[in-house]
């Protein structure tokens, strides 16, 4: 068997978030500095939905992120670069094909995988969730490389692997998506008009979105369900439940408090951006305080787990933190909503 | 999140692996930094995986003792529930109900059993009995 061997000159960079790490390292790589929190902003990273009738591995389906490939998606079209989604591949094998050809041309290449079957993933962490993205950058034999910015370094993935969770089945199955930027930036990106159409669709899909389970309504619709949890489903269930939440904001490659840390860098870095923008800044030191609060959330959270059969911490105190926490989220959307720019 | 350098954590069983987290002081600093995962994130992991262990070791039982057919073990191994299963392996939800049943699962022929066995990332061979 004939060994190839092509490594793209690619910086890993670590990252809080799986999708805008990988945008902000494809943008780096094709020449545009930009920092993961400027990446994630732009491209709409922050989001909230609750959808207590699906089960996620047991528990309500609780998601901070957006669906898979917005960050990408989003962040090329605003600043106008040229990017490339394939969205659905049918035969595994042209999938692969293709990603060879790329990586042939020196193109280092974002995948949607799920992150059950990742080999290199710490085994606690494997769950079904399909919307993970890593950025494969070279090919060494039957071997992959493989940059996943959750992890610290670059990994390795076979061939057979690599097509197993490409193709991991279930809901939002990544069906073989691949993007990647199609060539250089040579021209600089004005970032501005960029930021406000990003900031803009973030606030209509906290704020404005007439559903009550997306945004901070579904934050207050959990909030409510919490407390309702130990009556209609038992303690052991409830705390159960409330792990899921807590893992969801913590754990599961977030950067912490579900994202509401890098949004608020995101906001402070615009805000400086703009030349000292007095409100943007005042937006960024409210979240990051909304952010603090999230992670004080998660300790109460974490004391009430410990002790399933008698919380320390009942129920109600903590859909008071969370309601007091979407209460401050939406003063923060509200005073994004009125700035002119 | 602690801090990078904390070998009363670094020989525990979860969070092996530094992760990127972000913090915020009051004064409007945003800081990175790199560490192992804090005493929270890991309470409710070990409170997961000890339900999710309970789980398998249950259905296991069930199995041993007939009351319930193998997919039931391989499906609370890999974390399922009927409906992903039936999403997974690609069999009607209705039809994967019925094939929990020991009955039902030894009436199944080779092309449904492969595709369960596919779904678990097994051979046919190993999806009938549990290990």
């Amino acid at each position: 068997m004939e060994t190839t061997k092509t490594i793209i000159n690619y910086t890993h960079r670590q990252a809080g978030h799986c999708e805008s790490g990988a945008t902000s390292n494809l943008f780096k790589f094709n020449g545009l500095e930009i920092s993961e929190p400027m990446a994630f902003g732009i491209g709409n990273g922050l989001y909230f939905s609750y959808i207590p009738f699906l089960k996620i591995q047991f528990a309500p389906m609780i998601s901070f992120r957006n669906l898979p490939n917005t960050v990408f998606r989003r962040s090329t079209s605003y600043m106008g670069i040229e990017a490339t989604v394939v969205k659905k591949i049918k035969d595994p094998k042209e999938a692969m094909e293709m990603l060879d050809r790329n990586l042939a041309q020196g193109i280092p290449t974002g995948c949607q995988v799920g992150v059950f079957q990742l080999t290199f993933f710490p085994p606690e962490y494997r769950m079904h969730y399909n919307m993970h993205n890593l950025v494969v950058f070279g090919k060494e034999g039957n071997m992959y490389h493989v940059s996943d910015t959750v992890l610290e370094f670059p990994q390795l993935i076979t061939y057979d692997d690599l097509v197993r969770v490409r193709y991991a089945k279930g809901a939002f199955a990544p069906q073989g998506k691949m993007y990647w930027i199609n060539h250089a930036i040579e021209n600089p990106v004005d970032l501005k008009p960029a930021i406000i159409l990003g900031i803009k669709k973030t606030v209509y899909e906290m704020i404005g979105i007439p559903f009550p389970l997306i945004g901070v309504k579904g934050l207050r619709w959990m909030a409510r369900d919490i407390r309702k949890w130990p009556k209609k489903h038992g303690n052991d269930t409830a705390s159960f439940y409330l792990g899921q939440i807590l893992r969801m904001a913590e754990d599961f490659g977030t950067g912490g408090a579900g994202f509401r840390y890098i949004y608020g860098a995101f906001l402070k870095e615009a805000g400086e951006l703009f030349g000292g923008h007095q409100e943007l800044l005042e937006a960024s030191d409210m979240m990051g305080k909304t952010a603090n609060k999230w992670r004080e959330f998660t300790y109460m959270g974490a004391r009430n787990c410990k002790n399933r059969a008698k919380p320390e911490e009942d129920y109600g105190t903590l859909s008071e933190k969370l309601l007091e926490i979407a209460n401050d989220e939406e003063k923060v959307y509200q005073k994004l909503k009125k700035i002119k720019f | 999140m602690e801090a990078n350098q904390n070998p009363v954590y670094k020989d525990k069983a979860y969070g092996q692996f530094r992760e990127l987290s972000y913090s915020y002081q009051d004064g409007g600093a945003f800081e990175k930094t790199v560490g192992y995962h804090g005493e929270a994130d890991r309470l409710v992991l070990q409170q997961a995986w000890d339900l999710f262990r309970e789980r398998i070791e249950s259905a296991r039982q069930l199995v041993i003792s007939g009351k319930v057919s193998p997919v039931v073990y391989y499906m609370e191994k890999n974390l399922l529930d009927p409906l992903n299963l039936s999403m997974m392996a690609g069999v009607a939800l209705w039809r994967v109900k019925l094939h929990l049943k020991p009955g039902f699962f030894k009436r199944l022929n080779e092309k449904t059993l492969q595709k369960y066995a596919d779904a678990f990332n097994i051979t046919t061979e190993q999806l009938k009995k549990v290990d």
